[in-house]
């Protein structure tokens, strides 16, 4: 870390992406150095207006990923703010909240830890928060790779937009 | 909530410069040098920040390596408090000695002057009897591979946090930045980077 640039744009761009691939590929994903993990949007994604940062419209519930609201406020060119997001690693599953341009974490719940001490509870909750983190970066290393490949422009930005407007047919856009 | 228990609310933070070799002499005195100190009681409103330990907001002691380097992790907690005044009450107050004054004085309003020495008087006597708001935001710095995780997301209180950690170790703080998932990728960082906006709407057909 060196203090790069936030860009914004990329970490919405980023949210999208994520809600969108684990749709795509059934909430399971190669992540290459981080294996295969299990993605899924849980139960909020909020939105806000390009130019602002205040939450414009928030969908919640069991099945936010998959509502028509949150779809067409993706479709009606509204950014997502945050995501609330659920993953596996192996034995291990986080649920929290991914925010912001920092990818700041929010109620990140790490899988149940029986540490004695403080010093070992500190070791333990430092490799869980470390093992999210790794996941997240190989998560983004994804999303990088693809939007930087030439398939964005012809396939997978057609199909986030096949699939916002309720169009996605089975195989559009796999990975 | 934070480093030892409960859920994590976090931002990263990479740290620019490197630890010397002399920290743990040289940290216990920086935090000790930035530690939390209690105000006079009759202080008035301002904010006040400096180091805590985790395990208690009341101590600020940092002579005893133990409590605060864990090998390579270094635990702390930023405390600010900030006494503020009701505003309804001090009003009520006010208004009752302006009143008594005028009465006293066989005036119908008391003069500026007086006026602002009357409220300078009962800001001291009531900040003097006001506990503070006491926030206290809990930090682990990973000195071996340079990151710090602050368990707040409020832009104030990383501000006050980026601010007191300069002072405190003379080391810069910069908030994560997605790019440094990628920094052993440096041309598909700057691909990305050269990336604009994406737009999901569906493109307008000109023969609709």
């Amino acid at each position: 870390m060196n203090g790069n640039p936030a860009l914004p744009h990329l970490s919405a761009e980023f949210f999208v992406w994520l809600w969108f691939a684990s749709e795509r590929e059934g909430g399971t994903m190669d992540l290459g150095e981080a294996g295969i993990c299990d993605v899924w949007v849980d139960e909020r994604i909020s939105f806000r207006a390009p130019d602002e940062d205040r939450v414009r419209a928030v969908v919640t519930g069991e099945n936010s990923s998959t509502a028509a609201e949150a779809l067409a406020a993706l479709a009606s060119g509204k950014v997502v703010r945050d995501v609330q997001l659920h993953l596996r690693r192996e034995e291990r599953e986080y649920a929290l909240t991914l925010r912001g341009v920092h990818l700041d974490l929010a109620g990140a719940k790490l899988p149940p830890h029986e540490a004695e001490g403080d010093d070992g509870l500190l070791y333990e909750r430092m490799f869980l928060y470390e093992d999210l983190w790794f996941v997240i970066g190989a998560l983004y290393r994804r999303f990088a790779r693809e939007r930087t490949s030439a398939r964005w422009a012809d396939e997978i930005l057609p199909a986030i937009r096949a699939w916002a407007a309720g169009e996605l047919a089975d195989g559009d856009g796999s990975g | 909530m934070g480093v030892l228990k409960g859920a994590m609310t976090v931002r990263r933070y990479a740290v620019l410069g490197e630890v010397p070799d002399d920290f743990r002499v040289r940290y216990a005195d920086a935090l000790a040098d930035h530690a939390f100190r209690d105000p006079p009681a009759s202080a008035a409103g301002e904010e006040r920040s400096g180091w805590c330990r985790i395990d208690n907001l009341l101590e600020t002691d940092f002579s005893d390596l133990n409590r605060w380097l864990f090998n390579q992790y270094l635990v702390a907690a930023l405390r600010t408090d900030k006494k503020v005044l009701p505003a309804k009450l001090f009003r009520a107050h006010l208004d009752r000695r302006l009143a008594e004054w005028c009465h006293q004085h066989g005036r119908n309003r008391a003069p500026s002057g007086v006026r602002q020495e009357i409220r300078e008087q009962l800001e001291i006597e009531m900040f003097a009897r006001t506990l503070p708001r006491v926030q206290v935001v809990e930090w682990v710095w990973n000195l071996v591979d340079g990151w710090v995780a602050f368990h707040n997301t409020s832009d104030s209180a990383n501000d006050r946090f980026v601010k007191l950690f300069r002072e405190t170790f003379g080391l810069e703080l910069a908030p994560f930045s997605p790019l440094d998932f990628l920094a052993d990728d440096p041309d598909l960082a700057a691909a990305l980077e050269a990336k604009g906006i994406s737009d999901y709407r569906r493109p307008h057909r000109e023969d609709a």
